[in-house]
């Protein structure tokens, strides 16, 4: 597929990778330059590094990443999933959920066949070329000419044309997938606007000897239903389009064949949703305890309660200047402005205030180890007395310091949720089989019930045989065993 | 080794069947042996060795007869409601004894179910789609049929999963699905692994590198790891060759063996030279992948495995747990030799699909695990 070497080469495609966001292919050409916001960065410089290799730029970058010699990239070696991330986009695309999901149902592996109808822009059909390897097969079509001539291009360059994926400009709804294939493919995936157009198409192509799969990807459930009125039509999952009475395929005195009313198929048409949610993972200092949060309250009220007992000394402080002052002339108007303002403060917010005056009352508190109470006796002291506005003795506690402190750097936690915006809805995943009922019946006939037979070589294509193995042998159903413990 | 083979019933194979209850068992297929299904049925093998997987049958005394496909009937809708049904305890007249009889008398199950469908009070009041669902469950109990599963990664992952999911730690099909994608499995690359989640890992993995590749597998057990699940999937001996186990001892050792080979006795002679031949694979690095299902802390594993990766090698890792991954991903986002480590959720809703009744299933299942995947660089 793309070099499995140690190192780059020159002509190998790589994947650059920017940011986890931002990838892209390129294909290393000697004298090329690769030019981006992360900076400058020859391709020569690239030949010889072993893949996974972070390499500088060779001038500044204008994204400032990097800091002062520059910004950077890694060279990576491509992988279907990478590729995914990375391709140019010529139609919406598969992503990792839905085609791991899909290609591990399918049981697709290595040395299988696998049909793809369309391939559009090629996100399955690398992921289904790596998994099946040298030994197997993809077959995959597009009817859009343009875009088969991209898909085949690049098919070539990665190695995967010619030999291991062949892919063919047709259109499958209408012309089937042509001759050549038949009766050999294990799994058959449908990405089409009107899977029930491929169906029957599908089922020719399909091996019969053995399990056959097929999917069919739609994003609207109209599609769906309509999907599987057509694989039911068409018979897989056992079920089968003529009445239970008629037995085209089969002897109907086959001593193989069993005399039972049939049942519904015990493997059903299925559908699935699946969706891959990114979790963002960050780190967090340790998470703050309410302790912290009470100390803190509490120092704040502490606060507010001493500026506030501040405001009433200074009032009181004032109240008697100004009673003096207008017992002695009359400057009471300015008193009034003043215990206005005073009142404005009382009643503004705690904490460290704006005000000229709040360096020094702070000073005044940090002084006091024991506030108030002694405070209060020295204000009073030496001035006439006033009612004091407070009527309790206010005991405040001194704030602890927290031990789990909230600005302990050492203390991180991980912290994960799922990112905000997900991808909500891709497409249903409709599975189905195609039972190999003819070729079991036709190999149940072929040993003979009961007898010692080896286990013979399995020849592809076998068809059922119609020879009755003798009406004579007595082979009556024997009366069902009746086991007891089952009700 | 034609593909075709692969689908078919063999000789030493364990088959899983589904029986008309719904659930699933597991069977040995040995040719010229009797299996048994216990509390259901037993027929003989030969009649079942050589079928393709996936066909259903009827044990008709010890032998197997194929049962045909049935269309699957558009049931009409009726104006029936379940107004005027009476829960009541006389609904369903035959008793236990009565259906014994006609168990013993030789009657077929669908006229034991016809007859009970007759006694059933309410059977006509019944809406079709509920006269359908009855019809099945009944068929369901008294027919001897059941049908074999092809052993694919999906089936036997559903099947353990549905077991007992913690002995795979709850590694889903979509769960491992994506594991096999992110590590880039494929054939003729060269792993390493570390998982206890009864080698549901390791087996999908030997299936995906389809006998062309290595696989390393580093266990805590003196002796080769015991993967269960490596019995279900009847891997050939082919698939089974790129397996190698080391256990942490040698994998962390210095490089010189503590014995010296000339000490050993002839037997472990072998398996001492073998053991070193597998720690110079090992120590000769270049590794394309590591995946982790681990009940150890994984970025210890990481830690002592990730010298032995090649440049842009992949690294993958489950946990049923989403606290261990953003943990591991914490940590390795802040070193530079691993690139863009993301965790991610899988998630999976399956529908039923049926004419007029299309609908998710009732039941979830709730956890697939978690991934982080990362690049060593």
């Amino acid at each position: 597929m793309w070099s499995s070497k140690r190192t780059i080469a020159a002509g190998d495609t790589v994947i650059v990778w920017m940011t986890r966001d931002s990838l892209e292919p390129l294909v290393v050409t000697p004298n090329a330059v690769l030019h981006n916001k992360w900076g400058q960065y020859p391709h020569n410089a690239f030949i010889g590094l072993p893949y996974g290799s972070k390499v500088r730029s060779s001038a500044p970058s204008n994204s400032g990443r990097g800091g002062p010699t520059g910004g950077f990239l890694y060279i990576l070696r491509p992988t279907p999933e990478l590729w995914t991330l990375a391709l140019p986009h010529r139609t919406q695309i598969l992503y990792i959920a839905d085609i791991s999901f899909v290609v591990n149902w399918l049981n697709i592996g290595p040395g299988k066949r696998v049909v793809e109808a369309g391939t559009g822009s090629g996100s399955f059909s690398h992921s289904v070329a790596r998994t099946v390897g040298r030994e197997g097969r993809l077959f995959t079509f597009e009817f859009h000419e343009q875009r088969a001539m991209k898909a085949k291009a690049e098919f070539e360059k990665h190695g995967l044309s010619p030999g291991l994926v062949t892919l063919q400009h047709r259109n499958v709804c209408k012309d089937g997938f042509g001759e050549g294939i038949e009766d050999s493919i294990d799994a058959v995936f449908l990405d089409l606007p009107a899977p029930w157009e491929a169906i029957p198409h599908a089922k020719k192509v399909l091996r019969k000897d053995g399990v056959a799969r097929i999917c069919c990807f739609s994003p609207c459930i109209e599609q769906v239903i309509r999907t599987v009125t057509a694989l039911n039509d068409a018979g897989f999952s056992g079920t089968h389009t003529l009445p239970p009475t008629s037995r085209v395929h089969s002897n109907p005195t086959s001593r193989f064949l069993s005399q039972h009313p049939p049942l519904p198929s015990l493997t059903e048409i299925t559908m699935f949703e699946t969706l891959q949610r990114p979790i963002e993972v960050s780190s967090t200092p340790k998470l703050a305890s309410i302790e912290d949060a009470a100390d803190r309250l509490k120092a704040a009220e502490i606060k507010r309660e001493e500026k506030r007992l501040r405001q009433i000394a200074q009032n009181r402080e004032k109240e008697a200047l100004d009673k003096a002052l207008a017992e002695g002339g009359g400057s009471g108007g300015s008193g009034a402005g003043k215990r206005k303002q005073s009142e404005g403060d009382e009643d503004g917010e705690a904490g460290e205030g704006a005000n000229g005056d709040g360096d020094v009352k702070r000073a005044k508190t940090q002084s006091s180890t024991t506030p108030e109470e002694g405070e209060g006796e020295k204000e009073e002291e030496g001035l006439p007395r006033v009612p004091v506005l407070t009527t309790r003795e206010i005991k405040l506690p001194v704030p602890a310091r927290s031990k789990s402190g909230k600005y302990d750097m050492e203390g991180k936690i991980a912290v994960s949720k799922a990112l905000p915006e997900v991808r909500g809805h891709t497409s249903y995943l409709t599975f189905a089989c195609l039972v190999p009922y003819a070729y079991a019946l036709a190999q149940g006939e072929k040993k003979g019930t009961g007898a010692v037979v080896e286990v013979k070589e399995v020849v592809n294509g076998a068809t059922p045989s119609t020879e009755s193995k003798g009406e004579g042998e007595a082979e009556k159903s024997a009366e069902p065993e009746v086991k007891d413990g089952d009700a | 080794m034609s593909s075709s083979s692969q689908s078919l019933v063999q000789h030493g194979h364990s088959v899983l069947v589904r029986i008309a209850k719904g659930d699933i068992r597991h069977i040995k297929a040995e040719e010229n042996g009797t299996a048994v299904i216990p509390k259901f049925g037993s027929f003989l093998c030969n009649d079942l060795i050589g079928q393709p997987y996936g066909l259903t049958y009827e044990i008709v005394g010890k032998n197997l007869k194929l049962l045909p496909p049935r269309l699957l009937q558009e049931v009409e809708d009726t104006d029936a409601t379940n107004e005027l049904i009476s829960d009541g305890q006389l609904v369903q007249p035959l008793t236990l004894d009565e259906i014994k009889e006609l168990k013993q008398s030789g009657a077929h199950s669908s006229d034991i179910i016809q007859k009970q469908i007759e006694n059933h009070a309410n059977f006509a009041l019944k809406t079709e789609y509920s006269k359908e669902k009855y019809k099945k469950r009944k068929e369901a109990k008294y027919s001897k049929t059941f049908t074999t599963i092809e052993p694919t990664i999906f089936n036997v992952c559903e099947y353990w999963f549905a077991k007992d999911q913690t002995r795979i730690r709850d590694i889903r099909s979509d769960s491992l699905g994506q594991i096999l994608n992110l590590a880039n499995i494929h054939p003729g690359g060269r792993f390493l692994v570390v998982e206890d989640a009864s080698g549901i890992v390791a087996s999908a993995i030997l299936k995906r590198l389809g006998g062309d590749g290595q696989l390393l597998a580093i266990c805590d057990t003196e002796s080769p790891p015991a993967f269960p699940v490596m019995q279900q999937l009847n891997l050939t001996p082919d698939e089974i060759k790129p397996l190698r186990s080391l256990n942490w001892a040698t994998a962390l050792q210095d490089y010189n063996p503590i014995v010296p080979p000339s000490d050993l006795a002839p037997g472990e002679i072998r398996s001492e030279r073998q053991k070193s031949r597998l720690k110079k694979q090992l120590f000769a690095g270049e590794f394309d992948g590591l995946v982790i299902a681990t009940e150890y802390d994984p970025y210890s594993v990481i830690e002592r495995l990730a010298p032995f990766l090649g440049g842009s090698a992949l690294i993958v890792v489950h946990s049923p747990y989403i606290q261990i991954l953003s943990d591991l991903q914490a940590k390795l986002r802040n070193m530079p030799q691993y690139l863009s480590p993301s965790v991610t959720e899988g998630w999976l809703r399956r529908y039923q699909i049926l004419p007029g009744r299309t609908h998710p299933m009732m039941a979830m299942s709730g956890s697939g695990g978690f991934i982080l995947h990362a690049l060593k660089v």
